[in-house]
Order: structure tokens, then sequence, then C-alpha cells
């Protein structure tokens, strides 16, 4: 066995400070995008994007980490857009009415935690599908108008404002959904999501740890929708509730990879990539085309583009050629 | 006696984790063969895998002179290899004669399913007692002896058995044993798995030892009775009580 | 309220759950034997519905005549359902194959939804037959022609189906798969036959349920979620290992909501039927006839 010596050869230099800089760099790129295009649809395309890394990876919290996979994400994104807009467009500063609405979504979710946990399998799916659709008909017969910013607001309409806030919000919950791995407790819900009762077993407090990442999963989704209600001028409040944005949630990360944490990141691009290109090139048939898309990727990768691309980085070609690259331009130490 | 089943350097993995390692043995038509082996061994996962629910990595099985490996499940049943698995696996909510016509599904099995029962019920009175009984309903005995019932219904060459005698009292477990006995006259192979190596090795011709995945030995029944290692490791200090 | 007006309503309550039963029934059959939640099951239905009413309005087929039609149609897609897409899944264990049956079964609604939307519009299109509207009167409540043929040919589609699954060797078959499909392999089944004949069963009474839908209300390309939901709040509501069951826990569901109608308010009664569902989970998840 060969001796590993680490330190200030190129390879572990690339690793240790040129992938963090390139992120770096394309969240600055990010921020600048305002800057750099003036186009009302870029724009918005990015901000969908970032409002789709929030949606997905706030449910991959939940279904990735914990390993329970929730059908009632909308309620949460529905309950935070329903609070934010109500309590914005009462005269409250947004940014109140913005975390108001996250905590609202976190109040929901834990009154509806402990006993929908109760729950296995299938069952947990279609109970929390139950609850979302329940909230959904319940607001859309007691609030059934359509929400109009009123006229000032959309004169001085400022959608590169909406785009940073969905940044940021974006930035925020991969951050939360990183330190949560990094956390005391990411050993916790990990175990449970691999072997509940093995876990428990352990000692792990399941409801506890499946609590934790239901209240982190619903605020974020509750912020996504007050970011929606932000950004929306004029909808019906019982829109979000919709199972479609569950739904995408599900693609998204299914598509990039559950479980990991640059997926929903990639899956949101792609998703949302796809279906302003489909609609814009095949409007008739965008939608039909989508779902044989969605259909097609759900069978042929299973394990998502994270996956797929660990199977790539393992496969025989790509490491020929790899080492053929590393021996021409670093000495590396495990390969002479 | 001709080779009915010949398997040859069978491996077996349940996804990343290997099971079955380079496994080969040989079953001879109308002889009753046991395989014997700690827990975990992995005698079950190999007639699982004989009898088509598990694809294996590498390796053959060929029965009749064919190969048969890689088939499907049911493939393999119309060829005429019937396994009765481990913890019965009745359809619980269907009645007794339900599942012993169930056992006759294959075409072969179907034209003879009239005549076949008559005989299961001939054979096994306790069946034809039950006949509307939910089989879920049945004693543990009784659920055992109307799996191989419903073994037989499908016409078998050669019947696999995985742990007959789990959970049964000892003098149902002799029931058990003599049919499977009475079976083997009547010219159908065994292949039997049994945590209860006594009484397998005294009813089988042959045996193989299994561990960790690998045939660790082989040889006739009464010998393998009678080898001291064997005895320590399987068949415990006790020794064997006096045969009926 | 007077007693005729609670009559009438409980009636209409029973009329709506044998539709409830049969669309339900469907579902459970998938649900049970290839444990596989279709949750384009609705779009399934809403397609049944259009054929009858396009068979009606282009050939002027009686639509309960035109259930010739459609059911070959939709066992036919059901066939070529299962074979292309989910045959894939129905393999899979555990959570894998819950997400991906969701996932597959969601990308299937939008694409039904879609193309329905693309040929048929968006319009709610009805049937008006002859003897729309027409009647008899029994005690004061009034018994329209449709809705009464449209629960005879719930029933009789019912007991067809329990002849079919607890009588013929094919029927045994399928529900044995739904026991222990491994036991059944084992036994000589082909268990992807099984499957594939179970799907396309499953959407034959899809088209069934369609077609009585859209006698009693009409149909549009959007009614699939809902009727997707609504089978199965009554498939948990009979115990997901009961096929069967089903049947009578949608004439339960439809006259509870029909009931609660009355005390709470018609707009309520939708969420009704969605609280039953939870509690049902919550408190007996085994349903009314499942065994544990």
């Amino acid at each position: 066995m060969q001796e590993m010596t680490l330190p200030s050869t190129p390879w572990v230099w690339y690793r240790r400070w040129l992938a963090p800089a390139l992120v770096v760099l394309l969240i600055m790129l990010a921020g600048l995008i305002p800057k750099l295009v003036d186009k009302q649809n870029v724009w918005n395309l990015f901000f969908l994007i970032c409002l789709n890394i929030t949606l997905g990876q706030s449910w991959n919290i939940l279904a990735g980490f914990a390993g329970q996979t929730s059908l009632g994400h909308a309620a949460f994104f529905g309950i935070g857009s329903l609070v934010t807009r109500l309590l914005w467009l009462d005269s409250v500063p947004f940014i109140a009415a913005f975390l108001v609405g996250g905590l609202a979504a976190v109040a929901f979710a834990m009154l509806i935690g402990a006993p929908t946990f109760r729950l296995r399998g299938a069952y947990f799916s279609i109970g929390t599908l139950g609850v979302a659709e329940v909230l959904r008909i319940t607001v859309s017969q007691n609030l059934p108008l359509i929400s109009t910013m009123p006229a000032v607001q959309i004169a001085g309409y400022d959608l590169p404002l909406r785009y940073y806030a969905a940044l940021g919000l974006a930035l925020a919950t991969i951050a939360a959904a990183w330190l949560l791995l990094r956390s005391q407790w990411s050993l916790g819900i990990l175990a449970v999501r691999e072997d509940e009762e093995a876990a428990q077993a352990s000692g792990v407090h399941v409801l506890r740890h499946k609590l934790l990442a239901l209240a982190i999963s619903a605020f974020f989704a509750g912020l996504a929708g007050g970011i929606f209600a932000f950004q929306q001028i004029s909808y019906y409040l019982s829109a979000p509730f919709d199972p479609t944005w569950t739904f995408d949630a599900l693609l998204i990360v299914f598509f990039g990879g559950l479980g990991t944490l640059v997926g929903p990141v990639l899956g949101a691009i792609f998703f949302v990539l796809v279906h302003e290109q489909l609609a814009v090139r095949l409007v008739d048939v965008h939608q039909v085309i989508f779902g044989i898309l969605f259909i097609l990727i759900v069978l042929v990768f299973p394990g998502g583009l994270v996956e797929a691309w660990e199977r790539l980085k393992k496969s025989q070609r790509l490491t020929r050629v790899k080492n053929a690259i590393r021996r021409s331009l670093f000495t590396h130490p495990d390969r002479t | 006696m001709p080779i009915l089943l010949s398997v040859q350097s069978l491996n077996v993995a349940y996804g990343d984790l290997q099971a079955l390692w380079d496994v080969s043995l040989a079953i001879n038509e109308g002889e009753v063969v046991a395989l014997i082996g700690s827990n975990g061994a992995g005698k079950t996962t190999l007639l699982r895998a004989i009898a088509g629910l598990h694809r294996p990595l590498a390796g053959t099985v060929t029965f009749d002179g064919s190969p048969i490996q890689g088939l499907p499940a049911y493939r393999i049943v119309e060829r005429g290899i019937i396994l009765v698995p481990e913890g019965r696996r009745l359809f619980g909510g269907l009645s007794v004669l339900e599942n012993l016509e169930l056992g006759a599904y294959t075409r072969r099995a179907r034209a003879k399913r009239a005549g076949m029962l008559q005989r299961v019920y001939d054979v096994l009175p306790v069946l034809a007692e039950r006949k509307h009984q939910r089989a879920n309903t049945l004693s543990g005995g009784q659920q055992q002896i109307l799996a191989i019932g419903r073994a037989m219904m499908g016409l078998p060459r050669l019947l696999m058995l995985d742990e007959p005698s789990l959970g049964l009292a000892p003098m149902i477990v002799e029931n058990i044993f003599e049919i499977v006995k009475m079976t083997n006259e009547q010219g159908v192979t065994i292949f039997l798995v049994e945590q209860n190596a006594n009484r397998a090795l005294e009813l089988a011709q042959r045996a193989y030892i299994l561990e960790q995945g690998r045939v660790v030995g082989t040889g006739g029944g009464m010998e393998l009775l009678g080898n001291e290692s064997v005895r320590q490791a399987y068949l415990g200090t006790i020794p064997t009580t006096d045969k009926t | 309220m007077s007693l005729e007006s609670v009559m009438q309503t409980l009636l209409f309550g029973l009329f709506v759950g044998g539709i409830y039963g049969i669309a339900a029934m469907g579902l459970a059959l998938v649900f049970g034997v290839l444990k596989v939640l279709n949750v384009a099951h609705g779009e399934l239905l809403m397609f049944g519905g259009y054929i009858s009413f396009w068979v009606f309005t282009t050939l002027g087929i009686d639509p309960f005549v035109s259930l010739l039609i459609g059911i070959p149609a939709l066992f036919l897609t059901g066939l070529i359902l299962d074979r292309v897409v989910f045959r894939h899944v129905v393999r899979l264990a555990g959570e894998e194959k819950i997400k991906n049956s969701l996932l597959i079964s969601f990308g299937l609604t939008l694409v039904l939804q879609n193309l329905a939307l693309r040929v048929f519009t968006a319009d709610d299109r009805t049937i008006q037959v002859a003897y729309t509207g027409a009647g008899v009167s029994l005690f004061g409540v009034m018994l329209p022609f449709a809705r009464l043929a449209s629960l005879i040919i719930a029933l009789v589609t019912i007991l067809v189906i329990h002849f079919f699954l607890r009588r013929s060797y094919p029927g045994k078959a399928i529900l044995a798969t739904a026991e222990d499909w491994e036991a059944a392999e084992l036994a000589g089944i082909n268990i992807h036959r099984v499957y594939m004949m179970t799907f396309a069963l499953g959407a034959s009474l899809a088209a069934i349920a369609g077609t009585l839908v859209t006698i009693a209300y009409g149909i549009s390309p959007t009614v699939g979620l809902a009727w997707t939901l609504k089978a199965l709040i009554v498939v948990v509501l009979a115990g997901t290992g009961s096929i069967l069951g089903a049947f009578p826990a949608g004439l339960l569901l439809g006259v509870v909501e029909a009931l609660s109608g009355i005390l709470v308010g018609a707009s309520y009664r939708e969420v009704i039927g969605l609280v039953i569902f939870l509690a049902v989970l919550l408190l007996r998840p085994q349903g009314l006839f499942g065994r544990t």
C-alpha cells in the first residue's frame, strides 16, 4: 500500500480550494444576472429556478434525509403563501409577513405531524395527500376569489428584487440542509430513514427526529410560498395548495438525486429549463411531452442525476480517461 | 440413476451481498438429498435460486439436461421443479380446496387436476376433512401438509422443501417426514433443507453441507450421521433416538 | 326538511355511491394485486367517459350500450400501459416502489389529462338522451331512469367481478397473487400475465365508472384527480386488502356524504369524505372489511 502524502499537490489543491471557489463564483454570477441580462423572461426563468430549488430542497429534507415520502408538501407551500399574502396586502411589511408565513406552515406541520407519523409507507403518503387536499378544498371554498395586488404595487413592481429574494431563500435552504447534515441530529435522522426500528432500538427518539425534519421542511416550503405570494400579481389563493406543486417537488428531487445536497439544485434547473423550452417550442402538446419525459426519467434514472454521475465516475472508460489526464497534468500520489 | 438436477458453480447475490459462492451439487432421479448447515448459511437462498426466484450472478442449473438458470419461477414449475417455501406461504384467505387447485395451475398439471386432487385427499385425509376451511385457520402442521399437498398438485418431478419441520411439534414433524418419504416412494425426487439435521440425514440417501455460502462437505446420509465433526456441528451430542 | 326530500337526498347518495364503488374497485384491484397506487386511475375514468360521449354524439349509440365499446377500449389501454410503463416498477421493493409508481402514474396523469384537453377541449360535455330527466315516482321520491339504470349496471358489475374473482380459476389466481406473489409464482402462476390482466381489468372498471359519471354529471378533462382521490378514500374506507369490499364502502360514502350535505351544507361535502379518510387511516387502518 503506497503512502499518501497529501498537501501541496495540485489535485488536492483543486479539491480544497478551487471547487468551493467555483461555487462561490457561480453564486456571485447568479446574483449578477439582473445586471448582466436585461430581459424580463430571463429574470423570470431564474426566479422560477430559485423557487423550485427551495421547493425541492425543502421536500428533500423530509423525504431524502428522513425518508418520509410526504405527498402533502403543497399544504406548507400554500399556508406560507396564504398567510404572507393576506398579511402583506393588509399593510404588514413584507419581511414580517414572509416570516410569519413560514412559521404558520411550521405550526400546521407540528399540528398534523404526530398523528400522520403514525402511518407507515404508502399510508403515510396518501394520508399527507389527504390532509393537503382538505386544506386546499377548505381554502378554495372559503376564499374563492382571486387575490390581486393593488395597482400601486403593480406599477412599482420590481422583478429583480423578487429574484434576489428567491435566490437568497434558495441559498438559505441549501445552507440549512447542509448544516442539518453536519449537526448533531443528522445521524439520528439518517438512521430513521434507513431503518426506523433499528434506530428506535439504538435509542434514537424517532418521532422527535421526524418532527425536526418536518419542521425545517415545512418552514422553507412556507417561505417559498411567501416568495410566490410576493411574486404573483394575481392568483387564486387556493392555487398554491394544488398537489401539482408537491409533484413538481418530487420530480425535481427525484431527478436530481434524492437525499443528496446538490440533487434538488440540478433537478430544479433541469425541470424549469425543460418545462419552459417545451412550452415555447411545442405549445400545444408540451404538457404531454413533459409527462412522457417525466415517466421516462423515472424509469431510466431511478437514482437521479447524482447517481448517474457517480456511476459514470466509477465506470471503466471514464477512469481511464481521467488517469490519462492526471498523468499528463498532475503528479498524483496514488498512481505512479 | 440419471442425474436429474445439476448445479454448477452457482453464485448468487442479494444486491451487493454475495450469499452463494461456487456452489455445485447433483441430485439423481428418485433420490432424497438433504442440505444441512447452520442458520444463514444460504440454504434457503440456494433453493430459491434453483426455483427461479433469484437470478444467479454466475453458474448453471441444469434440470433433465436443459439449463434453467435465469428462467422465471413459473416456467421452472412447468418443467417439474416445485418448491415448498419456508414458512408455508399458503394463500390464507382461500380455502384448502382452492389452495390445492391453484397448485395445479400449469397446463400439464391442470389436465390431471381432478385425479390428482382425489389422490391428495386419499394420501392426506386431513385435507379432505377440511376442504372448505380457510387456509389461515388451519394449525401449523395442517398448513404444512397443505403446502406439500399443493406442491404435489403441480406434479413435481423434483420436490424441494425448505424447513418443513419449522415451528412444528415433534409428533407432527414425524408425520411430515412420513409424508415426504411416501412421496419419494411414489417416484418424486426430494431435495430437503432441514434444521433438524438428524431426521433429514436419516431419511436422505445423500446430503450436502452448506456453510457461509459454500459447499463444505458431502456424503451418504448414514455416513454423515456417523461422522464425528458433523455430529458436533449439526447434530448435537445427544445420540439419535431409535427410529421407527 | 320533509321526509321525502331526505329520502331523495339519501337515494341520490346511493346512486353516486354506486359510481364511487365501481371507481374504487378498479383502484383497489390494482393496488391490491400489483401493490401500486395508480394516481392516473381518474384519468382512465375520464377517458372512459369521453368514449361514451364521443360514441353517443358521433354514432348516436345510447351511452349504456357504448360500454360495449368503452370497456374493450380501456381494457386494451390497460394492457398496453402495464406492458409499457408499470411492468418496470412492479418488481421494485418498498419505498422505491411507492415513489416510482407515484411519480410514473403522476406523469401519466399529465399525459392523459393534457391529451384530453388537446383532443376534446376544456369544455364540459354532457349527454342528453331521450329519457334524461324522466323517471318514476315512488312514495313521493323521484327515481330517474338514468340513475336507476346506472345503479343496476354498477350492481351487475360487482356481481360479475365477484363471480370472476371468487369462482373462476384465473380470478382465484389473481386473488392468490394479491396475497403472496412469490407463492403464486411457485405454484406456476405467470404473475406477469396476472398483473397485466389485473391492470386491464382495473382500467375496464374505470371505463364503466367513467360512463356512469358522464351520464350523471357530464365530463371534462380535469376531473381525473378528483375521482382518483374519491376512489382512494373509498379504498381506504374498505380496507386496502379488500377488493370486493370497495363497492359497499362506496355506497356507504355516497350515503354519508349525502347525509352530511343535509347537515353541514353542500360545500363541505367534499371535506367530509377526506375527514373520514383521515380518521380511518388513523383509527382503523385496516378499514371496514380489511384483515390486518
